[in-house]
């Protein structure tokens, strides 16, 4: 489905252009759209398949806006409304909590099941859940159909609202064909894979194909970017010692990169091996990708003021 | 109730579902099975050497032995008695079962192309145990008796019967048991040779 | 030592600050880690080999009762006997039965996990009957007095000073002037004494990695040669081994074997592998004219049908010790039980009750490297979490932590209250943070203990929003 021509020229569909997309087949008023474009937004997505996406209706995306991300830095939720946007989504963001899952995996069955009805109530009517977290969105995505696998009535509900649930990058890069952003980030970067977005959710070469198209970042990989961070979720308080001796491994791994910024697609870990670094006074950036991705980076980064 | 009776009656009660029987399975084979036999065993740490016929062997044996500065006295099992052992003069044939630090003679009825391993069917003629005494193995295979898979020889060897100890060597002892460092002739052979009669 | 399952935290801290130690665990990546994923490599279709490998754990799991039947009926035709245990003192007992009707007063073992699990070497000795460990690794651990740190190689720990310590305090009859720095001089030394005993042995007791309904045979599988010197040379040979270990036959068994020495060691095959089927024929001139295969339960049925039954698809091959993250920081020891790692974490709280081994499900991040490496696809994280939820229906989790998720599911399941208390948090953590990190709290003592909290932006997503709207 793709043009051939350089898909640049077009801007992304939204609402109030849908007229004009109509209109920019004609190639002699892509010039004028792109300057139009260009004067009114700072970031720009380029989406290859722009001209067919804006006569497909626009998806409701039901954004999931993690408990972290709503608690500690909530610029993560607005990254991920302004990227969702720019690839063609009406994002709404439906009454929520929590995913439940600190409450799954402390075995915790009831409280898992009486949040997931509750997640899977409130998001049902959405096209697509959309999480800027690997971990959560494999919570629904993996764990809601176990968590109510007992219950008749709400499994098909799981196993529906499963079926249209994805992490925010891969679902920019793998069902929106998002290929590239418009974002300045002139840093040394490397990129901290979480293990629920590199095993439940297969993100791998999704965020690193966004970061490179980001201008003035360049990426360097970990030595070992599928080793655990030791975060863990409740697991970094059970067991401490070794969470900081996890931590300790990984910031060492990304200290030697030289990287000036470590990002990374799940607030859980970031926080853990920031507040480590703070503890350690090791001194590196740590933002969440999608902040990066949507020109953001110009805000305190994790734990600066 | 006895203990078979109980642990039989157990899994009875809590066998839960059925389960089909795996479909049949066919593991990647090289075209060519000599030549993947040479490559594995190389890779296990085996000498190979290809010689044109039986009347080669007991100079190979002389050679190997010379090679490594060890007496000139090879422990030959009965199933390797009836080889022109007399082409080589000077070597040595013991009958006896091999010490630790003795080379040893082994016809081996088969071997798999995709392991590089040899099988040794115990027999009368074939004491299993001389496998692992010996410090220096000599085995002794036809190339026409190299199939690909394990499982093709256990197919021959099914067509008769199943010895008592059957078994399965790829290259020497070892052991990584020091630091998960490879040393070799832990227990068994230090050395293993493999002779493949071509013809 | 003493194994201690409950004592996990505190023997790992101790573990975490050894430095020798922390040298041994580093050869997790750069020896067993790094030779799987190049044998992995060379095998072409490994996933296809996977699957073949659940499908046949899974159908013999399924058989178990009849293929232990017909496991029997072919051991019995063909000379041999079997036996069945119930649990380990039962276990214990029949091998000891055994050995005496066999007038031994010396064996020779192969490495067994299920002797460790059933503690076998101390109750033979009391009994009068020494065990001597052949496995390189085994013997080395015995010497010392230690169980096994890894299921695999049980000297895993040590590094070559503390083995050639460990041989002059243990081999006092050599001249205590001789070298012994490298490796290949322990192995020598250990290789002379052994051949020894393998010699004057009355019977051998080695452990399984297939059994084969079909054939009546016990495959082993082995590197060093130890098993087979073990099995041929006395005059009785002892299988000892769980009871799940059965498969329909031997070509099931030669695919196994593909998935468990190439995830193990990194070796396509290893340098042995023993179909071992009755006792010597009538006229061998080796091998052992008893052969007795005893089959161990020890909680093992109990899993059928759970939700932890497939953690009895394990061949053992270590590989998910090798990837756990866990395990590389605190070692094998640390775990205080026979099976250490994920398979541990899986399969004790099974074998010894969730009172006793709670603490090993909940040692995992539940990063799935182990899964994704295991060989019959168990999905270890899961049944990890079977028994965090078993330990929290019993009421064995911790107090503070059961209450902190009352609290918290009491709020989650409230949106507006939720909101509320969040926007409270947000603007109180803030407030509290210096220099853009929040240094300690009450109540996350555990949080605070090994790092800082970066400072919140200080007022919720949602109250932004909703004020955006
Ligand atoms: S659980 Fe899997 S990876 Fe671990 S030892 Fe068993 S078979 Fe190997």
């Amino acid at each position: 489905m793709r043009r051939d021509r350089d898909v640049r020229e077009f801007p992304p569909a939204r609402k109030k252009e849908a007229g004009l997309a109509a209109v920019s087949r004609l190639p002699r008023f892509e010039q004028c759209l792109y300057s139009i474009w260009g004067n009114c937004r700072k970031t720009r997505v380029v989406q290859p398949n722009a001209v067919e996406e804006s006569r497909a209706p626009r998806p409701r995306v039901g954004l999931f806006i993690t408990c972290l991300v709503d608690l500690v830095r909530p610029q993560v939720g607005f990254a991920a409304v302004k990227l969702l946007e720019q690839a063609g989504c009406d994002v709404e963001v439906p009454a929520q909590t929590c995913c439940g899952q600190p409450a799954w995996n402390s075995g915790a069955d009831k409280y898992a099941a009486d949040l997931a009805r509750q997640v899977i109530a409130a998001f049902e009517p959405f096209d697509y859940v959309v999480a800027p977290s690997g971990s959560c969105a494999g919570m629904i995505k993996l764990h809601y159909p176990e968590v109510l696998a007992n219950d008749a009535r709400w499994l098909p509900r799981a196993r529906a609202l499963a079926a249209k649930t994805h992490e925010l990058i891969s679902f920019l890069v793998n069902v929106r064909g998002m290929k590239g952003v418009d974002a300045h980030c002139a840093a040394r970067t490397c990129y901290h894979d979480s293990c629920s977005s590199l095993r439940e959710m297969r993100v791998r070469e999704q965020p690193r194909e966004l970061l490179a198209s980001v201008d003035g970042l360049s990426l360097s990989e970990l030595k070992e970017p599928e080793v655990c961070c030791g975060f863990g979720g409740l697991f970094s308080v059970k067991y401490p010692e070794i969470s900081e001796r996890m931590a300790d491994d990984k910031i060492a791994d990304a200290q030697a990169t030289c990287a000036e910024m470590m990002v990374g697609g799940d607030l859980g870990c970031l926080l853990h091996l920031k507040g480590r670094m703070q503890r350690k006074g090791v001194n590196m950036r740590v933002r969440h990708v999608a902040e990066v991705l949507a020109g953001m980076a110009g805000e305190p980064a994790l734990g600066e003021t | 109730m006895s203990a078979r009776e109980d642990i039989l009656a157990a899994i009875r009660a809590r066998r839960a579902k059925a389960v089909a029987a795996p479909p049949s399975y066919c593991a990647p084979a090289p075209p060519d099975s000599v030549q993947a036999f040479v490559e594995h065993a190389t890779r296990a740490n085996a000498e190979v050497r290809l010689i044109a016929n039986e009347t080669e062997i007991p100079q190979a044996v002389a050679e190997l032995l010379r090679a490594r500065n060890l007496p000139a006295i090879v422990h030959v099992p009965p199933n390797a008695s009836n080889l022109p052992w007399n082409s080589a003069p000077g070597l040595m044939r013991e009958r006896a079962a091999p010490g630790p630090e003795d080379a040893a003679v082994a016809i081996a009825p088969f071997g798999i192309g995709e392991t590089g391993t040899l099988a040794y069917p115990s027999a009368t003629d074939a004491p299993a145990s001389w496998h692992f005494r010996a410090g220096f193995e000599i085995a002794v295979i036809r190339a026409e008796d190299i199939l690909m898979r394990m499982e093709d020889v256990i197919a021959r060897l099914k067509a008769t019967a199943l010895p008592p100890t059957l078994n399965f060597v790829t290259g020497p002892s070892r052991t990584g048991d020091i630091e998960q460092t490879l040393e070799l002739g832990a227990h068994g052979p230090k050395v293993l040779a493999i002779l493949i009669i071509q013809d | 030592m003493t194994l201690d399952p409950r004592a996990f935290r505190e023997a790992g801290r101790a573990a975490l600050h050894d430095p020798s130690l922390r040298i041994a665990l580093g050869r997790l990546k750069t020896h067993f880690a790094l030779g799987r994923a190049r044998a992995v490599e060379r095998y072409g279709d490994w996933e296809a080999l996977r699957e073949q490998g659940r499908a046949i754990r899974d159908y013999a799991l399924a058989h178990l009762d009849t293929l232990l039947e017909e496991f029997e009926r072919n051991v019995v035709a063909r000379g041999g006997q079997v036996h069945w245990a119930r649990d380990a003192k039962e276990a214990r007992e029949i091998v000891l039965r055994i050995l005496r009707e066999a007038g031994a007063k010396s064996v020779t073992k192969g490495k067994s996990m299920v002797s460790e699990e059933i503690a076998l070497n101390p109750y033979l000795d009391a009994n009068g009957v020494e065990p001597v460990e052949t496995d390189l690794g085994e013997y080395i651990v015995q010497l010392r007095r230690e169980p096994p740190s890894h299921i695999i190689a049980p000297a895993f720990h040590l590094n070559k000073e503390d083995v050639a310590k460990t041989f002059r305090e243990a081999h006092t009859a050599l001249d205590p002037d001789r070298p012994l720095v490298e490796r290949t001089e322990l192995v020598a030394e250990a290789r002379a004494l052994l051949r020894a005993r393998f010699e004057s042995a009355d019977a051998g007791i080695t452990g399984a990695n297939f059994l084969t309904a079909e054939e009546g045979a016990a495959v082993l599988v082995t590197n060093e040669g130890n098993g087979d010197l073990t099995r041929l040379l006395p005059k009785t040979h002892i299988v000892l081994t769980g009871l799940e270990k059965v498969v329909a036959n031997l070509e099931h068994a030669a695919v196994l074997l593909r998935l468990l020495t190439r995830s193990a060691t990194g070796q396509d095959i290893s340098s042995y592998v023993t179909v071992m089927n009755g006792p010597r024929a009538p006229d061998e001139s080796d091998g052992p004219q008893n052969f007795h295969v005893v089959l161990v339960d020890n909680g093992r049925t109990r899993l059928l049908g759970t939700d932890a039954e497939e953690v009895l698809r394990c061949i053992r091959c270590a590989a998910c010790l090798n990837h756990c993250p866990i395990y590389a920081a605190v070692g094998g020891h640390t775990y205080g039980a026979t099976y250490t790692g994920p398979i541990g974490a899986a399969l004790n709280p099974g074998l010894m009750g969730v009172g006793v081994a709670h603490r090993h499900p909940n040692a995992s991040t539940f990063c799935g490297r182990c899964a994704e490496v295991c060989p019959v696809k168990i999905p270890l994280p899961t049944i990890m979490r079977h028994w965090r939820a078993r330990e929290y229906a019993s009421g064995l989790a911790p107090k503070s932590m059961t209450a902190g998720l009352g609290a918290w599911a009491f709020f989650a399941k409230r949106p507006a209250l939720y909101r509320f208390a969040a926007g409270i948090v947000a603007c109180a953590l803030k407030f509290l943070a210096r220099n853009g990190r929040v240094h300690s709290l009450p109540l996350l003592h555990n949080w605070f203990l090994v790092r800082d909290f970066p400072a919140p932006q200080g007022k919720t997503f949602h109250a932004l929003w909703t004020a955006r709207q």
